[in-house]
């Protein structure tokens, strides 16, 4: 198995611990992850509001170089999957426009075709590894931790562009968590937004929005959160000490990322996976759980 | 007591057209009162189109040839000077719509876009894809809500008070608080829209078409005009009676039955599925009646085949119909035949205008336009197109009546509303105590049935006395009727009970006019009288009712031009 | 499966309850048949609205399990299936006043919905006894925007106006500003943008829940890009959002990817990115920023940048 691998921007600073988990865990599953060379911001859910011609060019070009590698995209963001899947399909849809944008690539000597598929990790491990496999694999089963699985939005909406499951009711998270042996709690916010968009705009909401996501599956009996997008995981383990201020509760709840996830179960030291660099310390919660396990 | 200038009743089409044009003199306070909200009303489920002579794809067409249509599309039965009137002022009023901002589709010098529809002799339908009446009604909310037009929303109306032959006040049921209001006004404009729902679920139309400001004129002296004439749509979806639109036809859908002949070279060897509806309607009755439909009884069907207009076509220009296909009868019709039978579709007849100019009725202050109104432009039978059409144009000249009208009378005494409101919060009281009786939706249930049965698409003597007999037995259990709902807030139960008997009162008309004219023209299809009788029915029937009984007048039809002849297609 | 349960919240002006209804499962029926069933055979009391059965009056949406449907064209099978159920809760939808069971109130957003103008301003090229004239394309762009049946469903799932009911204007209210907005015959359309862009444009979450919901299927995410962009090329850069889209617009350009560090500066300024020290302190301490790093230029940046040139010379087909 050999994808293209998409970072996107945060796993080289502030998600740097996705980056180190995403790799080992990969490794260890077998999973060859290709980095594409010169890769560049997929735009974030920014760049179309400026200039949405520019915004499908670049993801263009990002698809541009997997196609070179012949292989599938991967990536660990659900904003980057977002952005490069809606490029696709304009892309794949308007022979116009992709004229129009190649003209662009050629210039920078790259050409998109519309050959590969973009993924992203959840999907191939569902999917393309099959959780069979990924059972097999598992030399610390997760007994006794209970997870609040996170979606966040763009892994799942809108699905004329994503399409992998039902948005109203996925089940793919919950499926490789159980894999791990994992209990998972169901909570009022599980297909909810983080906010992470818009936290400049309108930070006030989104701190609050925060809170009630944490809170919410903490009310649910969750041990830690746990998120399939960086930024999802950044809005809600960074900012968690800002939107502690607008609750009399507390709202601490460790935001663990997928790959990290898995990692634990494959039998990674939770230093290993860059679990350390949380703002909300998880350390303590999974020596008490994992100990005992 | 509240009191306005004028009261618009209803908020589609015709009611906000009249808003807008009678809301044109700052000097007047005018307000719209709908038991739903505007962009609700059943004008938005209009698909195909609104018929006006502009010319723009057939140089030929004109404001003759429209008239000579619909006169002919009427069965003769349509008053000639008010359809000269209509087809005249359409192409100015496509303009004004236009630059309301009426999103409509464009040919390709950028002018609005017109379609062959049936029974028209010039492709003169101006449409908005599929989606003509929803846009149109938009845009005139939006307009509406540019010119401040004050609307009381969700307000129900119960009743008119008439003082000597004159409008005194309305009466209305606030429904969120559960207030009756008495409101004086000099005019009100009676937009109600039809009252399909007589046949309850064997209808195209939306479950509030129950005809409650007909039923009020008529309570109120006013006569019903030509209620027998019942159009019933050819192509309602098989299991639901939901519209598929006439623009199937239009843009080249064919009818086929079980041995898959095109069986309208039958019935109109030249038009073929682009007769009028009349026409296709019966033939398709007859193909199953034949046995040549799929399916057995009430469950019967011909189908409807798209599929040889193409992928491409489909999605352009009939999106609307493809979903409400897949979505109410699990058929998309790129791919398959889709299952139709016939649906009652529109009333032709109504409250009787008595002036097309104005749209009054025989009651000073009390004006009428749109479905609820006969004026009539559709006689016997109403072309596809021409009713959102009629709905546009008589409501800006009913708005023009109204304040033509509001200048010249002063504000009544409101003696009369007052008690009328009085009688009303007894009845409400009273229908909220009931705990006993006969559920509302029983005797809805047995009426559409029997109209449906005897009074519908064929129709015979034996049949409709005895659905005479069933309304009239209707209308006493109505008496003992139970609602089974104490609320005074936003009780649904109670308005549905007026409703029901709205439909009741109106039933009987239908079935009383349809009785007494003894011939076959347009919509109405008598089995023992298959010949149109011109020597006898030419002309109007006329229904009022005096406290229960109902007295049958008729009135000679306007000719100005054609002499009636067959019509054939 | 015999029997489905629909547990549906009611209210009555005073308190609010759940109630549960049985009915027997029927195969291929829609939501308001099953809302219909219940009002006409076990309980006159439930107080739903419904009118054209269709999809195009917009009467009938609620909740069902938190998620936002038209009663009408919602088939029952698809959400015993979707939800692996046999009991799906009915409630109002959300973000507006309940007047009765699952009716809303109306009132408040039709009148919000002035705020942005909506109806034609019309351009000069038109006549009130003329009309326009208006091009396939141009209509084109208009076909979708008024397709729309202010059914609320936008409203209820909007993630910002579900923490904000005030200071932000309902998707279906935006979607009226954008359809004026690129309409050939408005003569104005800064007087529809303008106050969308007063009222939160820049706050929408990127929840994506209007999209996947609409029944019309509009493409209300991407209407609000347009009218960010439109809101920009009227001069107004000059905001949080704005300047947010500018900072990545420009870090891509430069180095190819997002510069953290510079990102809050660029957005809010100086004094406010002062106000983020401790936030910031917290991320430097657990190494999730360097303040030191400054991203290296990405491999074939020169091609990314003649990418730039190319895109300023296009307008999107």
């Amino acid at each position: 198995m050999r994808y293209g691998f998409f970072p996107g921007c945060t796993l080289e600073s502030a998600a740097k611990e996705l980056m180190i988990s995403t790799k080992k865990v990969a490794a260890a599953l077998g999973i060859e992850l290709v980095e594409l060379e010169g890769w560049t911001c997929c735009g974030a859910s920014h760049i179309q509001d400026v200039d949405d011609f520019l915004a499908t060019s670049i993801n263009a070009r990002n698809i541009a170089l997997a196609e070179q590698l012949d292989a599938p995209l991967l990536t660990v963001c659900n904003t980057c999957t977002l952005m490069l899947r809606t490029a696709k399909q304009k892309l794949d849809r308007n022979e116009q426009l992709k004229k129009r944008v190649n003209q662009g690539l050629a210039e920078a000597g790259v050409e998109y075709r519309g050959t590969v598929e973009i993924t992203h990790f959840l999907w191939v491990l569902v999917k393309d590894y099959g959780l069979d496999r990924l059972k097999e694999k598992v030399k610390r089963p997760l007994e006794g931790l209970k997870v609040a699985n996170f979606y966040g939005c763009h892994i799942l909406r809108p699905p004329q562009i994503m399409g992998f499951e039902n948005p109203l009711n996925p089940q793919s998270m919950e499926r490789v968590a159980e894999a791990l042996g994992a209990e998972c709690v169901d909570f009022d916010q599980r297909l909810a937004c983080c906010g992470f968009h818009a936290v400049f705009p309108a930070e006030k909401e989104v701190m609050k929005l925060t809170g009630i996501n944490c809170l919410s599956s903490k009310d649910a009996g969750a041990d830690c959160l746990v998120t399939p997008c960086p930024l999802c995981q950044m809005q809600l383990d960074m900012y968690q000490p800002d939107a502690q201020r607008g609750f009399d509760q507390d709202i601490t709840v460790p935001i663990l990322h997928l790959p990290q996830l898995v990692g634990l179960a494959l039998g990674f030291e939770p230093a290993e996976l860059g679990i350390g660099r949380h703002i909300v310390d998880a350390i303590p919660l999974l020596r008490k759980k994992l100990v005992t396990a | 007591m509240l009191s306005y200038d004028i009261v618009v009743v209803g908020a589609g089409g015709a009611g906000m057209m009249a808003a807008l044009a009678a809301s044109e003199d700052p000097d007047l306070e005018v307000a719209v009162l709908s038991k739903i909200y505007p962009t609700r009303s059943h004008t938005g489920a209009a698909q195909g189109g609104i018929n006006a002579a502009l010319g723009n794809r057939d140089p030929s067409d004109s404001v003759e040839k429209h008239f000579r249509d619909t006169v002919k599309g009427s069965d003769f039965l349509a008053d000639q000077d008010a359809v000269e009137f209509f087809t005249s002022r359409m192409p100015e009023l496509i303009q004004e719509l236009d630059f309301y901002g009426v999103p409509f589709s464009r040919d390709e010098n950028g002018r609005v876009a017109q379609r062959p529809f049936g029974g028209a002799s010039s492709p003169r339908t101006c449409y908005s894809a599929d989606k003509t009446g929803h846009v149109i009604l938009h845009t005139l909310y939006e307009q509406c809500l540019k010119r401040g037009v004050k609307f009381l929303h969700e307000w129900f109306l119960l009743s008119l008070a008439v003082e000597e032959g004159e409008l005194d006040g309305l009466v209305a049921l606030d429904m969120r608080s559960g207030a009756i209001h008495p409101i004086q006004a000099k005019a009100a404009v009676i937009a109600t829209g039809g009252f399909g729902r007589i046949y309850w679920n064997r209808t195209t139309n939306a479950l509030n078409m129950t005809g409650d400001g007909t039923a009020a004129c008529f309570d109120a002296g006013i006569p019903l005009k030509d209620p027998e004439f019942v159009q019933f749509h050819p192509t309602g979806l098989a299991s639901s009676g939901i519209l598929m639109s006439e623009a199937c036809r239009g843009e080249g859908g064919h009818l086929l039955n079980k041995e898959g002949e095109r069986f309208m070279a039958r019935y109109a060897p030249e038009k073929m599925e682009l007769g009028p509806r009349d026409l296709v309607s019966r033939a398709i009755e007859t193909e199953i009646k034949e046995g040549r439909g799929f399916g057995e009884g009430i469950g019967a069907y011909v189908q409807m085949d798209l599929r040889h207009l193409g992928k491409e076509k489909i999605l352009e220009r009939l999106p609307q119909v493809r979903a409400l296909a897949m979505h109410f009868e699990g058929v998309d019709i790129i791919e398959e035949p889709v299952p139709i039978r016939p649906s009652c579709h529109y009333m032709m007849g109504g409250i009787h205008v008595v002036d097309y100019k104005t749209c009054r009725t025989p009651i000073e202050g009390i004006l009428a336009a749109g479905e609820c109104a006969c004026i009539s432009i559709h006689g016997a039978n109403r072309l596809g197109g021409n009713s959102v059409a009629d709905v546009v144009l008589f409501g800006k000249y009913a708005g023009l009546g109204a304040r033509e009208i509001a200048k010249q009378r002063s504000l009544p005494s409101g003696k009369k509303v007052k008690k009328e409101a009085d009688r009303w919060i007894k009845t409400f009281d009273r229908m909220r105590r009931k705990t006993e009786g006969i559920p509302v939706t029983e005797i809805r249930d047995k009426m559409a049935e029997t109209m449906w049965n005897n009074v519908g698409i064929f129709r015979r003597e034996s049949e409709m006395k005895e659905a005479l007999e069933t309304v009239g037995r209707l209308l006493e259990d109505y008496q003992d009727a139970c609602i089974g709902d104490t609320s005074v807030r936003y009780n649904l139960a109670f308005v549905h009970y007026v409703e029901v008997g709205n439909l009741l009162k109106l039933a009987k008309a239908v079935a009383l006019g349809a009785l007494h004219r003894k011939e076959s023209r347009g919509s109405h299809a008598r089995a023992d009288y298959p010949k149109r009788d011109d020597g006898r029915f030419l002309k109007h029937t006329l229904i009022y009712k005096k406290g229960d009984d109902y007295i049958l007048q008729y009135e000679p039809v306007k000719i100005t031009k054609y002499r009636p002849e067959e019509r054939k297609y | 499966m015999d029997t489905v349960t629909l547990r549906i919240k009611r209210y009555d002006g005073v308190k609010e309850w759940y109630q549960e209804y049985q009915l027997p499962y029927e195969k291929g029926k829609t939501l308001l048949y099953s809302l219909t069933k219940i009002r006409e055979e076990l309980d006159p009391t439930l107080t739903f609205s419904a009118a054209c059965r269709h999809a195009i009056c917009g009467s009938c949406a609620v909740r069902v399990n938190g998620n936002a449907f038209l009663a009408c064209k919602t088939s029952l099978d698809q959400l015993l299936e979707t939800f692996e159920t046999e009991r799906l809760t009915l409630e109002p939808l959300n973000n507006f006043p309940v007047i009765r069971d699952l009716v809303v109130d109306w009132e408040p957003k039709l009148e919000r919905m002035k705020a942005v103008r909506p109806w034609l301003i019309p351009s000069e090229d038109g006549d009130p006894s003329e009309g326009f004239r208006q091009s396939p394309e141009d209509f084109r762009k208009i076909a979708s925007p008024t397709d729309c049946i202010l059914c609320g469903i936008c409203s209820s799932e909007c993630g910002q106006l579900s923490l904000n009911q005030e200071g932000y204007l309902d998707p279906f209210i935006l979607n009226k500003a954008y359809r004026f907005a690129v309409d050939s015959r408005d003569a104005a359309p800064e007087e529809h943008i303008r106050p969308a862009l007063e009222k939160g444009l820049w706050k929408c979450l990127h929840c994506m829940e209007c999209v996947t919901k609409c029944p019309k299927e509009i493409d209300l995410a991407g209407e609000n890009a347009y009218l960010r962009q439109a809101s920009i090329q009227m001069g107004e850069r000059d905001n949080k959002g704005a300047r947010h889209a500018y900072a990545f617009v420009e870090d891509v350009k430069s180095k190819g990817r997002l510069n953290e560090v510079t990102l809050p500066m660029k957005t809010e300024g100086f004094v406010s990115t002062m106000n983020r020290i401790p936030f910031a302190l917290r991320l430097i301490r657990k190494g999730k920023i360097n303040p030191l790093h400054m991203p290296r230029e990405v491999e074939g940046i020169e091609g990314v940048r003649k990418i730039y040139e190319h895109a300023q010379g296009v307008k999107e087909p």
